[in-house]
């Protein structure tokens, strides 16, 4: 491996920013969002200066023992293969770019400090998680990307809704973590290993060492990735998540940290057997399909960003559920350019709307804010499929990997998510950027400053251009044997080797953004609700689940902790303590009998007890 | 002389000077408290530093023949085993000496009582004899009585100090039966415990004299550390102690039972342990699932950190249960963490408390805005508690699980439940109710911590726990050839001691 130490390099730097933040510079905004942004950006340059050394076919690891104690062999180390390589990249670049822009974006804020060691600790954790060699690291830095998520959901802590929200975040993920760990130790019960190399090697071996356990080891390492990636029915938490600033959403809940569920997914995908990726797939598909339902009755544009976040990730589960690691990959490469672009944008339209969300006080804002508006147009389109923005080639790519599949329901589900997809983004495009101005806020609109519309020119080029620049040649060299790099042109056509699919989503796009149009186009208010009736309040309403999930988990829990604190006070405390006082208070009674101040009584009891004393003295 | 006598002795030769210091110099008093408890955690860090690990037998060793017809002696030494807990111990200690700005009523006196009880635990922890490891932790234990009682705080203050007098009496009592009759039975006319240890090898007791000494110490011991049932007089007493004692008594005194169990019960008792293993396993269920939930319930942050801290013991319980190599080892783990930890939560508890008057987690909230030194810490210490990686309580609590998956996968799962999920739970609505939502105005007018001495001991004990969480080798390769030992002599298995999932790994080694 050349470069050995630059890996190291890449993952401590935004660790030693957060120390240097913490410790000397909190008092300096401007010197901490330096010292920030230079760590992650400096790792975008060492990534490619790694990459290019290396080339994206090398795969190797390095590693320093961490933790060894008798058959837990534990190491501290990195795995170098085309899979992290793009992943670093992704995480260093496109984080680089959100935190360039954050420095416009939060630069009013008294705590912009706290905001940029928090931001660096998510980039070292999320770099921690791409890296890791082993289960036991991988979790590691799983839990250390959830305290970062949970700082960051809570940054403005003031607001009740932004605690609740991170809690809700910390709590959910937990939830997953705890099958997630539980299926580490199955695994490393069953292997003895924890190293991923270790382990596939084992099982390439001897495929049946895992047993009757496989499909519920499977399932259970499945449950990180549906905390982290919030799949049904663990995925509360994310639209909550939006209370965090919205460089924040864009980063850790578009960009990155939702899809490191997906990311792990594919690093393990030695370990599932085909009933746990039956399952998973099926997970996939239904949490795309439910929030893309969701998606289209919110009214608050960073939630519809997030719900159609929801449904992509759902999308990318399917994939790897379907076998197909190179498309939900690529998807998740593509998705964090065009996802952290789309939320970028929105922030840029918060900004501008002076911190106004609500999608129907905006309008016309195309006249007042060019670039986003162009940006944002970008984004939709990538996002929704359009040829040739790069959302097209993966989302096209997943299509046709569930019908090579043979999976014609989950190609259903896709084709339908595709539509529903168009028609709720480009709702919210009709409303935001055209039709009438809905408030004063939107006639006085601005643009953003320079700092935060370059990131986003830069995320729109690759939002454009992702589709056809070799992103799958690196990731197939990983998951296909002999796999054949294609040339951009043969990239560009790609899509038209399988015209079905192909086919099929350019409908479902058509038929949305139809809808999307005629409903949507200079509307002054929502007409779906009166169409729908019964069902968009339950869309609006999330089908209740948070609702459903208080009743049920947190209700059992505060209940089961009453019954425990009631036992714990009147039975354990009140019945030892008792008995103990009780037997005390017994036994002096009754000695207090025998102390009676009577002269006779104690002359009487010292005869008997010499008669006693003469008794076992003599008498034997 | 060895140096474990200097760290336990200078606290005890503070408390003896601090006699003759007239009281209403105050300053003078406060200043050779800490002075002492600096010296003696300095030279902790020393011997930490220069111990050896896997080097045979004991570190430091000191021994003089005390009453030599009953074969008690002063032993002191180390090995991996009470070589972290010391460390922590001193450091702790530390902390707590410096905590104490808090106690302005009859400051002599606490602070007498402090080194006393600092001096008493050290060397506790460092003795070899049955004799001096039972009568400094006594020394210890009692002083503890007293200052909940005469500075404690609150209204249940008579209540709690009644209760834990009793049952940490009656806990001691119980073990000092079972010493006793481990003396007489064993055989060696010996207090010396590498002696007994060794004198066992050959003449193991008899299966009849296990069974009925290992309960005696597992349930007189298992009540000092708060072992499910016996654990009410925890957050009781924790939640009106002043915070110097409970950051002693939580983080240092309380690892007594525990090391007791390792040191003394595991190796001279091995058939009864086993017998008794599935049953210590169960009972970390109480202490994880069920305090779990009823620290849920808690509406005083004392009580809330108390009950928490109890949960903890349960994980080093079931380190000790699952009888290998890993679990032993994350269960001596897990004591240092929680050491360094319970210390913290109680030092930051105190400081609000001193500042609001109140711990009632309904009168607090928004305290981030007002106190974020403070606050952060809390943060941490919460973190840490729920099991974040990076500090030292992860990699102790993650050592048991994988220790204790093979032996006892059921309660494992539920320990996992409890560590997770339900440690995730009562710690983030704490931080919610605590240090988020809106700064209620009575609260405007708090002070954070500003100078270096009030931020030193919780910046000290937050460094303690990153470092071992980040680098738990400086344990754990301590810890590891004496744990070997231990759990050797206890499943009677003389090789070493192998995991679960040993083999498999040597199949991949021999298959690359």
């Amino acid at each position: 491996m050349k470069y050995e130490n630059l890996p190291w390099l890449i993952l401590f730097l935004p660790l030693l920013s957060v120390a240097v933040i913490t410790l000397f510079t909190l008092r300096s905004k401007t010197v901490s969002s330096l010292i920030s942004i230079g760590a992650v950006v400096t790792g975008f340059v060492m990534t490619l200066l790694f990459i290019n050394a290396n080339g994206f076919q090398f795969s190797g690891e390095t590693s320093a023992n961490w933790l060894s104690i008798g058959g837990l062999q534990i190491d501290f180390g990195l795995k170098l293969d085309a899979l992290s390589m793009m992943m670093l990249l992704v995480v260093t670049g496109v984080g680089g770019a959100i935190h360039i822009y954050s420095f416009g974006y939060m630069h009013d804020d008294e705590s912009m400090a706290r905001f940029f060691a928090f931001l660096s600790l998510f980039t070292f954790s999320m770099l921690g998680i791409v890296l890791a060699n082993n289960f036991l690291m991988m979790f590691i830095f799983w839990e250390l990307v959830g305290v970062s998520s949970y700082l960051l959901i809570g940054f403005w802590f003031e607001k009740p809704s932004a605690g609740d929200a991170a809690k809700k975040a910390f709590v959910t993920n937990r939830l997953g973590d705890f099958g997630f760990l539980f299926g580490i130790l199955m695994v490393w019960g069953l292997l003895g290993s924890l190293s991923f190399s270790a382990l596939q090697t084992t099982l390439a071996a001897n495929p049946a060492l895992l047993g009757a356990s496989a499909t519920l080891a499977g399932l259970l390492i499945f449950c990180g990735a549906m905390g982290k990636s919030a799949q049904f029915p663990l995925h509360v938490w994310l639209p909550d998540a939006m209370e965090g600033p919205t460089p924040v959403s864009a980063l850790i809940h578009a960009a990155t940290m939702v899809a490191a569920g997906v990311y792990m997914l594919c690093r393990t995908l030695f370990l599932f057997n085909s009933e746990s990726l039956h399952l998973i797939s099926y997970i996939g598909g239904f949490t795309a399909l439910l929030a893309a339902l969701m998606a289209v009755q919110q009214n608050d544009i960073k939630r519809i960003i997030a719900y159609s976040t929801l449904s992509q990730l759902g999308y990318m589960v399917m994939t790897v559920g379907l076998n197909g690691p190179t498309p939900a990959m690529f998807h998740l490469t593509t998705h964090a350019f065009f996802k952290a672009l789309l939320f970028l944008s929105a922030g840029s339209v918060i900004v501008g709307m002076h911190h106004e969300q609500d999608i129907w006080q905006m309008g016309n804002l195309r006249k007042k804010m060019p670039i986003t508006f162009l940006t944002f147009t970008i984004g939709t389109l990538a996002l929704c499929g359009v040829p040739p923005f790069s959302g097209f080639y993966s989302k096209d790519a997943i299509l046709t990997q569930a019908l090579a599949q043979k999976s014609y329901l989950l190609f259903g589900v896709g084709v339908f998510v595709a539509a529903l997809t168009t028609f709720y983004t480009f709702r919210l495009f009709f409303i935001v950027f055209f039709g009438k101005e809905k408030s004063k806020a939107a006639s006085h609109a601005h643009e953003s400053p320079l700092v935060m519309t370059l990131p986003l020119i830069a995320l729109a080029v690759f939002s454009f251009a992702g589709g056809f620049i070799g992103i799958t040649n690196n990731y197939g060299s990983q998951f296909v044997n002999h796999h054949e790099a294609l040339s951009m042109a043969q990239q560009f056509t790609e899509p038209f080797n399988n015209l079905f699919p192909m086919a099929c989503g350019l409908g479902a796009v058509a038929v949305g953004l139809f809808l999307a149009y005629s409903l949507y186009n200079n509307a002054a208010a929502d007409p779906l609700p009166t169409k729908l009736g019964g069902l968009a309040t339950l869309m609006k309403n999330k089908f209740y689940f948070d609702e459903f999930y208080e009743a049920t988990f947190i209700r059992a829990h505060d209940f089961l902790a009453a019954v425990a604190d009631w036992l714990d006070r009147w039975i354990l405390e009140g019945a030892i303590i008792g008995a103990i006082r009780g037997g005390t208070d017994l036994s002096g009674r009754a000695l207090r009998l025998a102390q009676t101040g009577n002269l006779q009584t104690y002359a009487f009891l010292f005869v008997l007890g010499v008669a006693l004393l003469l008794y076992f003295v003599l008498g034997k | 002389m060895s140096i474990l006598t200097y760290i336990a002795g200078w606290p005890l030769l503070a408390a003896l000077a601090l006699v003759v210091v007239p009281r209403n110099y105050r300053v003078i008093i406060r200043a050779i408290a800490v002075l002492a408890t600096l010296i003696s955690a300095v030279l902790a860090v020393k011997m930490f530093a220069q111990f050896v690990p896997g080097a045979n037998g004991f570190q430091f060793e000191q021994q003089i023949p005390w009453v030599e017809s009953l074969g008690i002696s002063y032993h002191v030494g180390v090995d991996g085993l009470n070589v972290g807990l010391i460390l922590m111990g001193a450091i702790v200690a530390f902390a707590a000496a410096l905590c104490s700005w808090e106690i302005q009523t009859r400051e002599k006196e606490f602070y007498i009582l402090l080194l006393l009880m600092t001096g008493g635990i050290l060397g506790a922890f460092a003795s070899l004899d049955l004799f001096f490891f039972y009568f400094l932790h006594e020394l210890a234990l009692v002083p503890t009585f007293i200052m909940i009682g005469v500075w404690g705080r609150g209204e249940k203050k008579n209540y709690a100090t009644f209760q834990i007098t009793l049952y940490l009496s009656i806990g001691a009592l119980i073990a000092l039966i079972g010493l006793i009759a481990l003396y007489l039975q064993s055989g060696a006319n010996t207090f010396d415990i590498p002696k007994i240890i060794e004198h066992a090898k050959t003449n193991p007791l008899s299966l009849n004299a296990q069974n009925f000494i290992f309960p005696l110490l597992l349930f007189g011991f298992g009540i000092l550390v708060s072992l499910w049932p016996f654990h009410s007089w925890a957050p009781l007493g924790y939640g009106v102690a002043p915070s110097p004692t409970a950051m002693l008594h939580a983080g240092v005194l309380k690892k007594f039972g525990l090391y007791g169990l390792i040191r003394i019960a595991l190796p001279l008792l091995p058939q009864a342990t086993q017998s008794w293993a599935h049953v210590i396993a169960w009972l970390c269920v109480g202490n994880i699932l069920y305090v779990g939930w009823v620290a849920m319930r808690q509406k005083d942050l004392n009580l809330l950190i108390g009950n928490s801290s109890v949960a903890h013991m349960g994980f080093i319980f079931l380190g000790i249960a699952s009888l290998n190599l890993i679990g032993v080892t994350g269960a001596v783990l897990i004591m240092v963490a929680h050491g360094f930890l319970a210390a913290l939560t109680f030092a930051l508890s105190g400081y609000i408390y001193k500042q609001t008057g109140t711990l009632q987690i309904s009168e607090l909230g928004g305290l981030c805005r007002k106190l974020p030194f403070i606050g952060t810490a809390l943060l941490m210490a919460a973190m840490a508690g729920c099991g974040l990686p990076g500090f030292a309580n992860f990699v102790g609590e993650a050592t048991v699980f994988f220790g204790s998956w093979k032996a006892f996968p059921t309660v494992t799962v539920i320990a996992l439940w409890g560590a997770l999920v339900i440690g995730g739970i009562y710690m983030t609505r704490a931080i919610r109710n605590i240090l988020h939502g809106p700064l209620p105005e009575k609260w405007n007018s708090l002070v954070d911590a500003s100078n270096v001495w009030r931020k030193l001991p919780y910046a000290l004990l937050i460094v303690s726990l990153l470092v071992f969480g980040f680098i738990p080798k400086l344990l754990t390769e301590k810890i590891n050839p004496d744990a070997q030992k231990i759990v050797a002599l206890a499943t009677g298995n003389l090789v070493s001691a192998t995991a679960p999932g040993a083999s498999p790994l040597n199949f991949v080694a021999q298959n690359k």
